[in-house]
């Protein structure tokens, strides 16, 4: 479609661009005091996208602004996502004690950025947007780590990100140039076509491509190893934009990576026959397995020797990104379908579980285990939902986290035995989770002294733990809107060779 | 010289080289250089393939981009060291090493 | 003359590069990396991209460059912003940044890249307009947002108060 007729497919991203502009111009007119007012400007602008995503999420399945984006379910799968994240991560910046004291204007209009960043990444099919894409949302995640500017931490978080981020971008940069050689163009379908034309002897060229690709890709769901910065960033960054990078970028990290490899590596994401994969050597499913059991592995054991409750849940980020990992060298719909569902889940216990970690530090608390004792008794409401969030995260029925990693283990095993050996490792990972999980559990209610007085949060507070907690549970028992939400999702642009 | 390989080669070595600078050395800065060559030699390989791939101007495209983003992304990189040396000024230079792996 | 000049210009751009990540003098590292730049000038225009050779030019001899040595300059004075990242001994790095060299060479020998015989050289600054204005627009008008939002963070965090 053309640059001009692809405008009536985009109301999303034009009323978010106007959003962006208005809370910039909007903030000027604030005083230091009241510049988190930007934050109503950026919830609306989002509510506005978000009912435009509703209405426009039809059957048309098409490519816009000359082949640079798809327009897909799969893409408002992500943006549907993306807002949600964001909408909630508003809610939690605002009870933060880390933010008090600074000029908040700017840190909302930043993240309405990201938030335009990531709808073009879940929808990129050319290598230019892409690469674009990830540099805004990876540029604004670095300026959003480091805006506790009086606090060192933040600085040499946003550092670390900074150096690193460039540096494997610059690598999947290198990548990317070795298949435009190859194919002679930035489009993922005439890539994928040359690709079906390709002399053997080429096959190596483009092997090597997809790693050094996958460096980027990588990078953006910290697979290991690539995850250098994931610990470090999420400590140093304040805890609301923790839970935003730990949620967000991640899922669309993964919306790229189906897309990219099932459409240039693959037949597009059709899914009609999985001996499709057989006519090249790249071994890329199987490169992407051992990368999800590192991933897995190494995050949960690091989890396990933390003292820092934010530097566990970093860690146990990474293995989670391991867990979904899991599903794609499945190639099927299923996989897909299950790293879907477990994004949506996954949205729900992690940002729950940071808004904990926030509320107890904004009520004088700290995040190390030792800052935890005694919690169950002192603030019992904050002390259960933590454990929701807990059991959820190590899956255990009946929350949101048991069905999100059934599916998963359900789409490997359904392979067939040669991927037994990766559904093994991952329960094995996941009882090791459980350690951990547990930990704070115990902390929690078996540690410390009993307190006389008993804190019940303010009634804001309340409603955004119940509004994380609710879902966590309720999509234990009864998921049959999300797997009907995913299932519609399921429908990416396919050119069929 | 004129050929195809000779520029791929070219960018290769500088690939290398940036890569041996990133690994290699501790400080931020001499860490950023070394990722301007590998940027750098990424748009040699983009250019070299547009050129002798019958002038597919995609390849300028890209590179024009790229040499945007990595302006802005040295800007940023500065503001925050920039904001790093504000903080030293008024904070005593052994608390800088807070993180650690 | 063509040939003398063409390698005289990779030795500038590939010493240049050698000087930046072997010497341990930062100020030095960042004179290197103007000859690389400007090398790197030259080789665009041995390519035919002569507007890109100019954006390299103004770009990155003008502008990240400037940027870098002000980063030399001001981290001089506080004689250290190490990221605790885990640097490798030089000898181990030299080995594994060889071996990527060396696969990295077998890679383009082995490779059929897709080559057209008789290329003609073209007006370059004419096609990319076009292709900015059509096929690009949309990277092209999303490009300015990323540079709002750099200006935007970068103005943000080297502000001094609050």
């Amino acid at each position: 479609m053309n640059n001009l007729q692809s405008l009536s497919y985009y109301w999303p991203e034009i009323i978010l661009t106007v959003t962006i502009l208005v809370a910039i111009i909007a903030d000027l007119f604030y005083s230091d005091k009241d510049s988190g007012k930007t934050a109503l400007w950026v919830l609306g602008g989002l509510i506005l996208a978000q009912i435009a995503i509703y209405i426009q999420d039809s059957e048309i399945v098409t490519t816009l602004f000359m082949g640079n984006l798809a327009f897909d379910p799969f893409a408002s799968f992500f943006k549907t996502l993306i807002v949600l994240a964001t909408i909630l991560v508003i809610f939690i910046s605002q009870k933060s004690s880390e933010l008090d004291g600074h000029r908040t204007g700017e840190y909302y209009s930043l993240m309405a950025i990201m938030v335009f960043g990531m709808f073009l990444m879940a929808s990129a099919i050319d290598l230019i947007m892409l690469y674009l894409a990830i540099e805004i949302v990876s540029i604004v995640s670095f300026i959003l780590a480091g805006y506790l500017k009086g606090d060192l931490r933040s600085n040499e978080a946003a550092l670390k990100y900074v150096i690193y981020g460039a540096f494997s971008t610059g690598i999947m940069l290198f990548g990317m140039s070795i298949i435009f050689g190859l194919a002679g163009s930035t489009k993922f379908f005439a890539i994928q076509e040359a690709m079906w034309n390709l002399e053997g002897s080429a096959q190596f060229a483009f092997t090597l491509a997809a790693i050094f690709i996958l460096a980027g890709f990588g990078y953006k769901i910290s697979a290991v190893p690539f995850h250098f910065w994931t610990p470090d960033v999420y400590e140093g960054a304040p805890t609301p934009i923790t839970a935003y990078l730990s949620v967000a970028p991640k899922a669309v990290g993964f919306a790229v990576i189906i897309r990219f490899f099932n459409t240039v590596f693959g037949d597009s994401g059709a899914f009609i026959d999985p001996s499709i994969y057989t006519f090249t050597t790249i071994a890329w499913p199987q490169l992407l397995a051992v990368l999800s059991v590192i991933t897995m592995t190494l995050g949960n054991l690091v989890a396990l020797q933390q003292n820092s409750i934010k530097r566990m849940l970093a860690y146990s980020s990474i293995a989670h990104a391991g867990y979904m990992l899991m599903a794609i060298p499945t190639l099927s719909s299923q996989g897909v379908y299950a790293i879907m569902l477990y994004l949506v889940m996954y949205l729900f216990m992690n940002l729950g579980a940071f808004f904990v970690v926030i509320y107890v530090k904004s009520q004088g608390g700290g995040e190390s285990f030792d800052d935890f004792k005694g919690l169950g008794w002192k603030m019992p409401i904050v002390g259960i939902v933590m454990t929701v969030f807990m059991l959820s995260l190590t899956g255990i029925p009946p929350t949101a986290g048991f069905i999100g990693k059934f599916y998963i283990f359900a789409s490997v095993i359904k392979v067939g035995p040669q991927m037994y050996w990766l559904a093994v490792v991952g329960a094995i990972n996941s009882v090791i989770s459980l350690y951990y999980y547990f930990r704070v559990v115990k902390v929690m209610f078996l540690e410390g002294e009993p307190s006389e007085t008993i804190i019940v949060p303010s009634p804001t507070v309340l409603m955004i733990l119940f509004a994380l907690a609710i879902p966590t549970v309720f999509f234990g028992i009864y998921w049959a809107p999300i797997a009907d939400w995913v299932s519609r999702s399921l429908t990416l642009f396919i050119k069929v060779i | 010289m004129d050929n195809l390989n000779t520029y791929l080669f070219i960018a290769a070595i500088l690939f290398s080289l940036g890569m041996f600078g990133v690994i290699t050395r501790r400080n931020a800065i001499a860490v950023l250089m070394g990722i301007e060559l590998i940027l750098n030699s990424a748009n040699l390989n983009f250019l070299a393939f547009a050129k002798f791939g019958g002038m597919n101007m995609s390849g300028h495209i890209f590179a024009l981009f790229v040499i945007i983003m990595a302006a802005a992304e040295a800007a940023v990189a500065l503001a925050i060291i920039i904001n790093i040396y504000n903080n030293f000024k008024s904070i005593n230079v052994d608390e800088v090493r807070e993180l650690r792996q | 003359m063509a040939d003398l000049a063409f390698w005289m210009i990779v030795l500038l751009t590939i010493g240049g590069a050698a000087v930046v990540v072997l010497n341990k003098n930062l100020v030095y590292s960042a004179i290197a990396l103007l000859f690389t730049f400007f090398g790197m000038a030259g080789l665009y225009v041995f390519l035919w991209a002569d507007f890109l050779a100019g954006v390299q030019v103004m770009i990155y001899v003008g502008g990240i460059l400037v940027l870098i040595i002000f980063g030399v300059m001001l981290t001089n004075r506080i004689t250290s912003v190490n990221i605790s990242h885990s640097s490798v001994q030089r000898g181990i790095g030299a080995v594994v940044v060889l071996g990527i060299l060396s696969i990295l060479v077998i890679m383009i020998y082995n490779t059929p890249w897709l080559q057209v015989e008789a290329v003609e050289p073209v007006q370059t600054v004419g096609k990319i307009g076009y292709l900015l204005m059509m096929d690009y627009l949309l990277p092209f008008e999303v490009a300015s947002l990323l540079l709002l939002a750099a200006l935007m963070g970068a103005a943000m965090l080297s502000r001094k108060s609050n």
